[in-house]
């Protein structure tokens, strides 16, 4: 087909009224056709595997991570529980002042301690 | 393979969910050449061209469970390349208009088979020059008709736009086409 032929389908083409797909025929004719490369399909799915390898990985580590952050919330709620036993032990309650430290000071003491006079 | 040749696209999509890649190599293989024409259309015929193809499929695998089956699988698929081939369009040019005093024209790249015989070559060389000429919105429209060969209808579902848009558009990037390939 000539350039000048070619010209004229591309815009025929392209006219409301025309049939798409008689345009469509005319240029694959001509050879204007579009194809990805051999093995286009090995490489979309070798990419899916690959993601999904990336994902499998992501998941572990997560599962990993909540494993750690489990054991790490266990201890620190013993290390709470053991505290509060503590202290009401020794200041015999459990108020704000007790878990303060000042159970048994005077208000007197707290002045001299927060400012030495 | 050849057993999946003969399945539906409702059976392959569903063989697909419950992770049987071969069905889902089945659905690359019947629509990657709908796919390079529309982003070999719209981008010009290149390697990069072809990365893009790979990410339509590949966002295609990962939102499967989204396809509903209302509309045609090739259409769900369409719309993915269109998303995907503007989005890449806007990064182009934003890339290009920070970074290069040149314009955009340097952007696309042709890259035509070596199994062509010289006159396809010139035919396709034409095609996409004159295709990379027109304003995006435009050649989208251009390519849905051209190398899809879609009815205006079609085109409009496709890209979410009114048909009166699509009209409109297609009359004045028939227009436009006049001009550049009178200057081709």
């Amino acid at each position: 087909m000539r350039i000048s032929e070619l010209k004229l389908l591309i815009i025929r083409s392209l006219d409301i009224d025309g049939d798409p797909e008689k345009g469509l025929r005319g240029l694959e004719e001509a050879g204007v056709d579009y194809r990805f490369s051999d093995g286009f399909r090995d490489k979309v799915l070798g990419r899916i595997a690959s993601a999904g390898n990336t994902v499998v990985r992501e998941m572990e580590s997560v599962r990993n991570l909540n494993n750690v952050f489990s054991r790490i919330a266990l201890t620190g709620v013993a290390a709470i529980v053991i505290l509060l036993i503590s202290i009401f032990m020794v200041q015999g309650s459990l108020s704000l002042d007790s878990f303060l430290g000042l159970g048994n000071s005077y208000d007197e003491s707290l002045v001299y301690l927060l400012t030495g006079n | 393979m050849e057993s999946y040749r003969q399945k539906s696209d409702a059976e392959l999509v569903k063989f697909s969910l419950e992770g049987d890649k071969q069905a889902f190599g089945e659905i690359v293989n019947r629509y990657q050449g709908m796919v390079a024409r529309t982003v070999k259309g719209m981008l010009g015929d290149s390697v990069f061209s072809e990365d893009i193809g790979q990410d339509v499929f590949i966002k295609l695998y990962y939102s499967l469970s989204d396809f509903r089956g209302e509309a045609k699988l090739s259409t769900y698929i369409q719309k993915i390349a269109v998303n995907l081939t503007l989005n890449e369009i806007k990064r182009r040019k934003r890339f290009f208009s920070t970074f290069s005093q040149k314009g955009n024209n340097e952007m696309y790249e042709f890259e035509v088979a070596d199994y062509d015989t010289e006159e396809k070559k010139e035919a396709r060389e034409l095609v996409g020059k004159a295709l990379m000429s027109l304003d995006p919105k435009f050649r989208v429209i251009v390519t849905m008709r051209m190398l899809q060969g879609y009815s205006t209808k079609e085109t409009a579902e496709i890209l979410d736009l009114p048909l009166g848009t699509v009209l409109s558009r297609l009359s004045r990037a028939q227009e436009q086409m006049k001009e550049i390939l009178g200057k081709l």
